[in-house]
Parts: C-alpha cells; structure tokens; sequence
C-alpha cells in the first residue's frame, strides 16, 4: 500500500507553523460556514445532496481509518452502512421508538458487535483474502434481509419514518423543510463531531500504531505492537462509524432496502475514498462530496453514468491512486518548491 | 545468567541448520556469533528471537522459557532484536518511526484518545534516542528518503527505543560502507549504554569489528558451535580460523600472531 | 420418489457446477498467473450470455435447426476472446507492479465499465434463446426427468476441463502457465516473455467466462445483474476450491452447484446463505480451501 504522506505531520518546528495553523483554521472555519449557510443559499437540490452527503461522509471516516491508515481494504463495508439505516428503520416503522439519540446508540452498540465478531474473523487474514471475506460478509447479510423478508420487508425494503431530534417530535413540518432544517444541522453536527473523534484517533498513539501496521507489519510485531488486536479495533471503529453515517442516511433516502449492502455498494465506498484521495484525512469525505455530485450531474446526462464511472475509477487507479488530495499535495509542493 | 539455549535443534526437512547448540550468555557481554553462510547464525537468531521454533531444545530468558514465544511478546519482556535486510516504515519520519517503539514498550499503543505530538513523554523521549544515534538533524526525513547507513541506524534505533535488556542484532553493518562501520559500532555501544542494555548479541562477518568490540566469540559451523570464547582465544583457535574464516584469513591470522 | 428428486437435484447441481467451473476456471488461471483477482469474470459471463443469443438468433435466421443451436453458442463465446487483449493491454497491464488491492479495484473499475457497455447494447429486457432448451428434448433417468441439454453442458465442460487439463500438463504453453504461476521471476529471468503470457493466459481466461456465459443461455435468460451475480456465486467457488488451482475449481464448482440445487429444491431462502456459510467456514478453518496454495 503505497500511502505517501499519510503520517501524523505534527512534528514540524515550532516556528514556521504558525502561519500555516493559522490558514488551516480559517480554512476549517470557512467551511464550516459554507455549510452552516448553505440551506439558506443554495437550492433545496443542492442541500438535499449535501444531507445525503453528511451520511456518507461519516462512513467514509470510518472506512479510510480502515483503508487509508490501517491498509486494510474491505469490500463489505456497506454491510454496517445497511445496519445503520435498517437500525432507523426498525425503530421509527416497527417498534416505534423515535428519538434519534436512541436510535445513535443502540445503531453503535450492535454494529460495534457485529463488527467484533466479523472483525474477529476477518483480521486473521490481509490483502486480497481480506477483501474477499469482507465481500462474503457483505453477500451474507444481503441475503439475510431479502431471505427474512417477513422481518425485513425482503427486497422491497422498509420505510424510514421521522425520528424525533433531540425529543423534539417534527413530524407536522412538511418533510423537505424538515430536512433542510432541522435536520440538515443535526447530521452537520453528527458530522462534525464524527469528525473531530476521528482526527483525535488518527493523531493518537493508537492511530501511529495503526499507520506502522500498515507500512511494515513485520516490523510493527518486532516493536510489539499486537497487530492483529489493533486491526480488530479499527475494524470495530470503523464498524461503528459506518453505521452511524447508515442512520443519518436513513432519513434523507426515506426508504432502506438490501441493495445497501450489495457489494457494489461497497464498492461505491472505495471508489469515493480512492477519489478524494486515501492519503489524506479529509480526502475520502471531498470524495463522498465530488462523487455524490458528479453522479448526479453525469446520471442527468446519460443513463450510462457507471461506464464513465468506471473509467475514472480507472484512470485513478492507473494514474492519480492518491486522488484529487493526492493530486492536490503534488501540486502544492511543486508551487513551494517555485517549479 | 541473562539468555540461554539448551541444546537447540532444527530441521528444515532432511537439512539441519541447528544441531545441538547451546550456550550462556551473561549480563555485560558482547558477544558476537560467527561462521560461514550456511552455518545456521540467522536460525539461531530466529530461534531465540522466537520467530522459529525449534525441533528440540529451550532458550531461556532469566529464568523464564521463552522457545518460540514469537517477536511480539519477546519484545515485551526485554528481548529486541534487529535485521539484515533494512525493515523499516518507509512513510514515517525518524521521529514517528521511533515514536512506534516507545508508544508500545510504554503500553500506549490502545490510547487513541490524546493528542500524540502533544505527549512530551513520547516525543521527547524519540529526539533522545534520535540523538543517541546521531539522527537528530534528520528526525522530519522520512525514513525511506534516509541513506542505507541511516536507514540501518534508525533500524537498530528502533529496537534500542524499546530498553530492552538483550538486544540482538543480525549483521548490523551489513550493507554499510567500511569506513562508516566503526563509526554505527561506536553508536550503538554508546547508545547501549545509555539505554541501559546489558547485552549485545550480534551476527556479525566482518571479523575487524568482531574482534575490536566483543567480549566473547562464538563460532558456528554447520549447524554446531565450534567454539565460545574470548576473542583471543578464538584468534589461535586453528580449527575456527580456518573453517570460519577461511584459508586466506588463516594465513593473515598466523602472520599477524608471528609479526606479534 | 426420493431417488428421482435426488437424481434430479445432482444434474441441475451438476449442470450449474459445469457452468461455474467454467467461469471459475477462467479466474484461477488469471490468479494463479498474474495473481489478479477479476472481479470482471461476471462481466464476461454476462457478455457471452448476450452475445449468444445473438448468435442463436442469427443461426435460426439462416435456418439452423434449434437442435444445433450448440453450435452458435460455443461459437459466440470463441468469438469473445478479443474482449481479453482489449482488457488486459488496454488496462490491466499498467497496475501489474502495484499492490493487489488496486488491482482488484481496477478489475471492478472494469466490472463498472462493462454494466454499462451491456446496458447499452441490449439494454435492459432479458433476453432469452426461446425453444432452444426444449429442442434438445429430456430423457427419463430412473423415473427422473433429465433435460438432455444440460447433459451436453455437462459433457462439454468435462471435454473442456480434460482439454485444459491437457494443455497445462502436456502442451509447451501449459508448462509456461504452471512456472510462471509458480515462480515469476524464474521464469521471466529464463527468458520467456511475461507480456505475450499475461495477454494469452486472460484471454483464456474471458474465454472461459464467455463460454460458460453462452452455454447457460438456453436455460436461463440474459438478464442486467446476472454479472454481479455471478461473481458472488464464482468467488464461493474459488475459495471453497482453492484460490490459484483447477483442480479446485472443479471441486468447489461441483459443491457449490449441488449446494444450491440442494438449498433450491428444499428451502429456497437459504440458497446465497448456505453458501455463504460453507465460505466463510473454509476461509475459517481451511483458507487454502480443498486444493489452494498458501494463505493470505
């Protein structure tokens, strides 16, 4: 796994940055202001993107914590998306439990024992066994929802009705107002703090460990660092934040069905983190971004989206494997270095 | 008594690289392990680094059995160890490369909740072992863009990071430069004792650098010791001389011993 | 009663195994050689199903009888094989050095690719070879009810398992396949031309696909997923068989075609699960799978 430039960066000097914190913070901020505004701004489209956006996202943190740091590549990650989403969907149409944080909690507490075991499972094995197994995982979950269809609603899926958001019950507003606004903040604040655990994990000594299992294994074992457990662990984390981008799904697509877990799903995961670009923390989530608005865009001209989807999957992999952050960082240092 | 192998044996199929083989290594020793290609030093280093298990036979550590216990756990209880082919991080720097080794021998490798670079403990800790070794300029390379001799310090750094109480190293001057090799033998006994390591087992074939830093000297042929001894003893040894060294080093041997 | 639905359960078991052996087949050769795992043998499965019945169409156009339609199916898969130099020299070739994963992701780039080229050909009604299924007539084997069609199956892909079989073993090409399968740098240090050996070896291997893609026609239909399918189905049988060896797809082939005949006839719900299980069990417990190489 070549992953260039994908270690902690802190250790620089303390004088020079400064400056470069300093634009970093405003950067930060500036984002987090687009997206505060952005319901207000852009057209109801745009935002209801952007929701669908914030699910992913999430997942996508989790699974870059797997790929990207740990270099573990799953094809079956959509599998805890699914749990996520049916999570919502059990609680608001079946059991009629509505309360969000609820329905946070026990999504985290039962994928994260999922992801246990699986994980259990799957951590024995690397590269290409562990894709396949995760693939089969995936497989085998997809068919519990269609062949238990008396529980699962089978292939025809199940509706997702409005969670209550922090014990506020919002169901009177029209939905797309209901999206657009409160919601639209709840998941941007799931996001955000999604985020800020995930770059305390990454710049801990957990997360070097995880970046040293991935360089050199071997070598990881020879310093004593357990590197099966600690593969377990990120597969749990990142179990458990899939699962959480699955409930923050949920809600915008209004309906979840087995095709969440089909491994082409999965696929789609990988292809976003690859595009954003896996060397960086913030690549895989501008992936979800670009690929989830590309779609979009190419799916309005032609029906054949997936062919041109394939080819810039393609050509990624052939030519750009570091993505747009990859493709950006080159940039960047050829600039500093006056080329 | 700090590592000892009671009568190691193994089998690759009908081959035997180890036959037999037992020794004592003690606190404070420098013990270099010699022979020709074949004669079974980097399966013996494998076997009492727990990465072999042998067909018959125990290493013990103190007075612990510690036959086949495997790396990670050895590295944990005081045993280090070091290779020939340069095993590195190629995508971290000097300092994380090191980092690694103190965040798992301090047990911190399952707190992903503090800030890394803002653990004074961690971080100071690496700049010292980076200096120790003479990396300090270099601790924001990244270790893959290091020249092979940095490459190979940084290597050995990371085992000597871990304050083991044995550390063993397989031909730590191998693809060095000659004149450079006195100079990492110098650090790493240095460092050695900073760190408080208290023996130093090494694969070595480079018979300047064996003779000039060990305490002891044992020679492998085929799979069996030939002897373990001083470095003195070892040079009038002619069975040692000649099998290990060779027939040119026996005659160098002999007119050094006659110009004496 | 129970003989005739255990004979009519290991026929369709075996039809389907003949089915999947080719395919799987056409991935072990492709692995074992240029250990590329082709998430693409779906698409090339699906390609052939298409084209051959395409080719069927245009047989009975010049007025073949339906009880040779074998003949433009085989032919419709034979016709395929330019797909695997466009593939691999268009393609693969510039990710062989790299990490395996992005190989993988490559060959699913492909997987992508293909969807959509199908998609716009056929679009997106099956397609079917009507009557050619029943042309063949049935025979009654011990009170059961044997469709003769998928005893030719069945005897083809044996004929096809001995040729390869055949090839690896006896032809100068065979020899090739096996030492570079086991030993790359050997065999490129020995001379022989790893480029010309790559591009052979995945033709043969689409070949494989687009054939068992075109013989399964009669009996199904050529529908939009059924590449995606298959792979599911292919990849329980390479591991269950043993990544990298034929021998194993003929065996995980054969399990993996009675088990779902098994799971159809009785529960139909537990088809992809029992099969799943039976996976996820041998990469537990034997990873190597029955006839598999090393282990991760």
């Amino acid at each position: 796994m070549k992953a260039d430039n994908l270690t902690l960066k802190t250790l620089e000097p303390k004088n020079t940055s400064v400056s470069f914190k300093k634009t970093k913070t405003w950067a930060i901020l500036a984002i987090a202001l687009f997206f505060i505004i952005l319901p207000r701004l852009g057209s109801q489209y745009v935002s209801y993107l952007i929701l669908t956006f914030f699910g992913y996202a999430v997942a996508l943190l989790g699974f870059n914590l797997l790929f990207g740091y740990t270099g573990l590549l799953s094809f079956g990650h959509a599998l805890f998306l699914a749990m996520g989403a049916y999570t919502v969907a059990f609680f608001t149409s079946k059991f009629s439990i509505f309360p969000m944080e609820i329905i946070l909690l026990v999504a985290i507490v039962v994928s994260a024992i999922l992801a246990a075991l699986i994980g259990a499972v799957c951590v024995q094995y690397i590269k290409i066994y562990f894709a396949m197994l995760t693939l089969a995982f995936g497989m085998l979950f997809y068919s519990f929802l269609i062949k238990f269809y008396y529980v699962t609603g089978g292939d025809e899926g199940m509706r997702v009705l409005r969670p209550y958001l922090l014990g506020y019950e919002l169901s009177a507003i029209p939905k797309m107002q209901f999206l657009m606004g409160g919601y639209y903040y709840y998941a941007l604040v799931v996001l955000t703090i999604a985020t800020w655990v995930m770059w305390k994990i990454v710049s801990s000594p957990f997360g070097l460990c995880l970046m040293a299992i991935r360089d050199n294994p071997e070598k990881a074992t020879y310093l004593g660092v357990d590197v099966k457990r600690y593969r377990w662990y990120a597969f749990i984390i990142s179990g458990a934040y899939a699962a959480v981008g699955g409930v923050l799904l949920a809600p915008v697509i209004g309906q979840v069905d087995p095709t969440l877990t089909y491994w082409t799903h999965s696929g789609t995961l990988v292809f976003m983190t690859l595009l954003g670009g896996f060397t960086n923390f913030l690549g895989p989530m501008l992936g979800g971004l670009i690929y989830i608005f590309l779609q979009d865009k190419v799916m309005s001209l032609t029906t054949y989206w997936r062919f041109i989807f394939g080819a810039i999957l393609a050509f990624l992999v052939i030519v750009a494997p570091g993505g747009v952050a990859g493709v950006i960082s080159s940039l960047v240092k050829k600039g500093r270095r006056g080329i | 008594m700090i590592l000892s192998a009671s009568d190691l044996r193994k089998y690759y199929g009908e081959f035997c690289a180890l036959d037999g083989v037992s020794f004592q290594i003690n606190e404070g020793e420098f013990v270099s392990i010699i022979g020709p290609n074949g004669a079974g030093k980097t399966t013996l280093i494998n076997v009492l680094t727990g990465l072999l298990t042998p067909n018959t036979g125990k290493v013990f550590y103190k007075d612990r059995e510690i036959t086949g216990i495997g790396p990670e756990k050895l590295s944990k209880l005081g045993v280090a160890r070091s290779f020939q082919l340069v095993n590195i991080f190629p995508n971290f720097t000097v300092l994380e490369f090191l980092m690694v080794a103190i965040v798992s021998r301090l047990g911190k490798g399952t707190n992903f909740y503090s800030s890394l670079l803002r653990n004074q403990e961690v971080t100071g800790e690496a700049l010292e072992v980076a200096k120790l070794f003479g990396l300090e300029e270099k601790k924001n390379v990244l270790a893959k863009n290091l020249p092979q001799g940095d490459k190979k310090l940084l290597d050995v750094a990371s085992a000597f990071a871990l304050q083991p109480e044995v550390i063993l190293l397989d031909e730590p001057t191998s693809g060095v430069s000659t004149s450079e090799k006195n100079k990492i033998m110098e650090i790493l006994v240095s460092a050695s004792k900073e760190i408080g390591i208290k023996s130093i087992i090494q694969v070595e074939h480079d018979m300047d650098i064996v003779f000039s830093f060990s305490d002891r000297i044992i020679a492998m042929h085929q799979g069996k010791i030939l002897a373990d001894a001083t470095p003195q003893e070892i040079e009038k040894n002619e069975e040692v001389v000649c099998t290990v060294l060779g027939q040119k080093e026996c005659f160098k041997i002999f007119s050094t011993l006659l110009k004496r | 009663m129970v003989l005739t639905d255990i004979i009519n359960i290991l026929l369709s078991g075996v039809f389907y195994g003949s089915i999947l052996f080719l395919v799987a087949a056409g991935l072990q050769v492709v692995f074992g050689v240029q250990k590329v795992f082709n998430l693409a043998c779906g698409e090339f499965y699906a390609l052939g199903a298409y084209t051959g019945v395409v080719f069927v169409k245009i047989a009975q156009g010049i007025g073949l009888p339906l009880l040779f339609s074998l003949l433009p199916l085989i032919l419709a898969g034979l016709f395929l094989f330019f797909i695997g130099p466009i593939v691999e020299r268009g393609l693969l070739r510039f990710v062989y050095g790299r990490d395996e994963t992005f190989q993988l992701l490559l060959t699913f780039a492909v997987v992508l690719m293909f969807e959509d080229v199908i998609r716009f050909i056929w679009g997106t009604s099956p397609q079917s070879t009507p009557g050619v299924y029943l042309a063949y007539g049935q025979i009654n084997l011990l009170g059961a009810i044997i469709p003769i069609y998928n005893l030719i199956v069945i005897v083809s892909s044996l004929v096809i398992a001995g040729l390869i079989g055949y090839m690896l073993v006896r032809t100068k090409f065979g020899r090739i396949i096996r030492a570079t399968a086991d030993n790359r740098e050997m065999s490129e240090a020995l001379g022989i031309n790893m480029k010309s050996v790559y591009t052979k070896v995945f033709t043969l291997g689409t070949v494989l696909g687009t054939l068992g893609g075109a013989l399964v026609i009669p009996a199904t239909a050529a529908m939009t997923e059924m590449g995606v399918e298959l792979i599911v189905m292919a990849f329980a049988v390479v591991v269950i068989g043993g990544l990298g060896s034929m021998k194993g797809a003929f065996f995980g082939a054969l399990v993996v075609g009675i088990l779902r005949a098994i799971a159809i006839s009785t529960y139909p719900e537990l088809e992809l699960l029992l099969i799943y299980l039976i996976v996820i069990g041998v990469l537990v417990f034997r990873p190597e799978g029955l006839f598999g190489g090393s282990r991760a």
